[in-house]
């Protein structure tokens, strides 16, 4: 497979803070970055997506079967973002999958430099390529049912506030409701304390994403649906954004999960955190 | 010793400081009566030495000021012969603080006087800074013999000078916790990657390699083809100092094996960083040993390499030395070794223990197993016996010991010292 792109390390390197090894999967027509929610990651789960024509020049891609025209590999995020930083001012960058001593993503990169003659870098990625049989481990995750859904406010100021409550309980409660309304909060023995947003905007599909149709359009706007995570994870889907995105939402489904979802202009992301009791 | 810095000299001095940190725990200041550097500019008057070696003694460095780097320099009260300078081993963690802000420094420092004060038993660095403020560091120092290594660069076959920036630009794409790198050069080319040890955790490491032209130095001399695998972190601090000061490094190496040297100099400082590279055993066995010898001299101490399987070497007085450093038959069996690309003078010291605690500053080179070993640069001597099992006789001399220029044989003397 050989794949010719200019790729930004940005993406790249916003998925290397939230988590140390992901898949990667790559269609004809798109770049996925998987992280399935096991007990390992403590539930977490993430689904990032981008269009392969926004950052190629040239892709090319043989799957593994002509039915199933896609690849799976499981790679050290960190490493390809540091891969990439360093050939950020490359004249040319290629990605392949190569076999060396074992199967990599090889980038290579021209530097320009004083002389007629080129430097070249190369950087093996070691990558572990995953099987058919468990690519339905990595499927797009659905929408979920969720009670509410809010734009977020900006990240930075949510970053603010976690970073600071962080210091003083393990858990936050994140609440929305269909009124614009967001409230952090958290409750220990000594302190509680809450961080109001008004006036966020919800975006248009809240009311009739419920698949029955039923609750959600009979739902008070003034509800809160919440539910209560550990905040070490919200703040490391924090950590890792670097950009503001477009359009940054989230959805709460009532203790059970915050789905939140970052739209770029190349790339959306999607990060599932689970409530605890 | 007594000697005044101002200004930018001091922020040198710092970096200087700097870089020396990267090498190992402990500083030697070491004034001379006459430096001589390198690269044969033998400067006339009284000069400062700043030395260290990291406790693997895999890796030397030194920086030499020049008088015309101080605005005031004074050995004090010193005979003709020179041995009565006091030279002075500091503990770097209580040096470097003292330098650690270098824009700091830049702004409010005026001059800095360095002083030995001998009844005291003290180094005395003053800081004249604005706003009137003086501060003042009292560190005591352990009265150490010096410790030099010699290298002969100009016996060795490779040489490339490559301008200001181009070494840290080439080393910019390893991960600053990389270890070790293999400098590779072939007369077409010069290539870097990082060193790949073999073991199981694959899906962790990531291997990078870089190559570049030779049109890219500003001169290159290919003796030998050759890889060296050298400890990377610990040349970072020169080459930082290097494109600080926007001079040209040098650097001379041979086979793989043979120590390597970066230098870089100007006008009034010349500072070198001296590595082990690597063997690879795979090329050589111990039965080659005996037949790769170069003659030693009579005087020749224990040299770096001990060899396979000879535990009582291990026993010996390598404090400073992790039992893994074993016996580098020379796959060379090559005319590099005699004379000894390397040669060390380590006079005695009263610290039995020798010159540092068995951790290492190149981790993973001293813990590699056996099939890669590092050939350790320097050996201290404890004294000038021989061996008693006669072992020295018969190793590679990579280092030998002498008690002062007087004692040197034949044509080794004309060697320039650090």
């Amino acid at each position: 497979m050989k794949l010719l792109l200019i790729l930004s390390p940005g993406v790249v390197t916003t998925i290397s803070k939230l988590t140390k090894m992901c898949v990667l999967r790559l269609t004809p027509d798109n770049l996925f970055f998987v992280l399935s929610g096991k007990v390992a990651n403590g539930g977490v789960s993430m689904w990032c997506e981008l269009s392969q024509a926004n950052f190629f020049d040239e892709y090319q891609m043989e799957g593994v079967s002509s039915e199933d025209n896609e690849i799976c590999l499981e790679v050290t995020p960190e490493n390809l973002s540091r891969a990439l930083k360093t050939v950020q001012n490359a004249k040319t960058v290629k990605v392949k999958l190569t076999k060396k001593h074992c199967p990599c993503l090889t980038i290579a990169a021209e530097l320009p430099t004083m002389s007629s003659i080129n430097r070249v870098v190369t950087h093996d990625v070691p990558v572990d390529v995953i099987p058919r049989r468990l690519w339905h481990e990595f499927k797009e995750p659905n929408m979920p049912d969720f009670d509410v859904s809010i734009y977020l406010p900006p990240l930075k100021t949510i970053k603010n506030v976690v970073d600071r409550m962080k210091n003083l309980s393990n858990f936050l409660v994140m609440e929305a409701n269909l009124n614009g309304e967001m409230n952090l909060k958290i409750e220990t023995d000594l302190v509680s304390v809450t961080t109001h947003f008004k006036d966020l905007g919800n975006p248009p599909w809240g009311d009739d994403a419920s698949q029955d149709g039923g609750p959600s359009q009979s739902r008070d706007p003034e509800a809160m649906a919440q539910a209560r995570v550990d905040i070490r994870k919200l703040q490391q889907f924090l950590v890792g954004q670097q950009v503001n995105p477009s359009k940054a939402m989230c959805n709460i489904v009532h203790e059970r999960v915050v789905h939140l979802i970052l739209l770029h202009e190349d790339v959306s992301l999607q990060y599932f955190i689970p409530a605890v009791a | 010793m007594d000697c005044l810095l101002e200004g930018n000299c001091v922020k040198a001095f710092g970096k200087a400081v700097h870089a020396l940190s990267r090498i190992g725990d402990e500083l030697w200041l070491d004034p001379m009566v006459r430096g001589v550097s390198s690269t044969k500019q033998r400067w006339k008057g009284n000069s400062l030495a700043l030395r260290s070696v990291n406790s693997a003694h895999s890796a030397y460095a030194c920086f030499l000021f020049s008088p015309l780097f101080f605005q005031h320099y004074s050995l004090g009260p010193v005979s003709e012969q020179g041995s009565e300078t006091i030279k002075c081993k500091l503990l770097m963690k209580s040096v470097l603080p003292l330098f650690r802000c270098l824009t700091s420094i830049e702004r409010n420092v005026e001059r800095c006087q360095i002083s030995i004060s001998t009844p005291s038993d003290r180094v005395i660095i003053q800081f004249f800074c604005r706003h009137g403020i003086t501060k003042t560091h009292n560190l005591s120092f352990q009265e150490s013999e010096a410790l030099q290594a010699v290298f002969a660069s100009h016996l060795c076959p490779n040489v490339l000078k490559a301008p200001a920036r181009l070494l840290g630009d080439m080393v910019m794409h390893f991960p600053v916790s990389q270890e070790e790198i293999t400098l590779s050069m072939t007369p077409l080319s010069v290539s870097l990657r990082n060193y790949y040890e073999g073991g199981n955790d694959h899906m962790k490491t990531m291997y990078t390699e870089m190559s570049l032209h030779l049109d890219e130095f500003d001169y290159f001399q290919v003796g030998v083809d050759s890889d060296i695998t050298f400890c990377l972190k610990e040349l970072r601090g020169l080459l930082s100092f290097a494109e600080t000061h926007c001079l040209p490094v040098s650097v001379h190496f041979g086979a793989a094996g043979r120590p390597v040297c970066f230098s870089v100099e100007d006008m009034v400082l010349e500072a070198t960083v001296v590595l082990a590279t690597l063997i690879d055993s795979e090329s050589t066995g111990p039965s080659q040993q005996t037949e790769t010898l170069a003659p030693t001299t009579p005087r020749c101490a224990e040299a770096a390499v001990l060899p396979v399987g000879s535990c009582e070497a291990n026993s010996r007085k390598h404090q400073g030395v992790p039992a893994v450093m074993e016996l580098i038959p020379s796959s060379q069996g090559s005319p590099i070794i005699s004379p000894p690309a390397l040669m060390l003078l380590v006079p005695q010291t009263d610290n039995p223990n020798g010159l540092g605690e068995p951790d290492e500053a190149c981790a993973s080179a001293t813990t590699t197993p056996a099939s890669s070993t590092i050939c350790s640069l320097l050996f201290r001597a404890l004294s000038s016996e021989q061996d008693s099992d006669g072992c020295a006789a018969r190793l590679p001399v990579l280092a030998y010991y002498s008690d002062g220029e007087e004692n040197m044989e034949e044509d080794y003397t004309r060697s320039p010292s650090l």
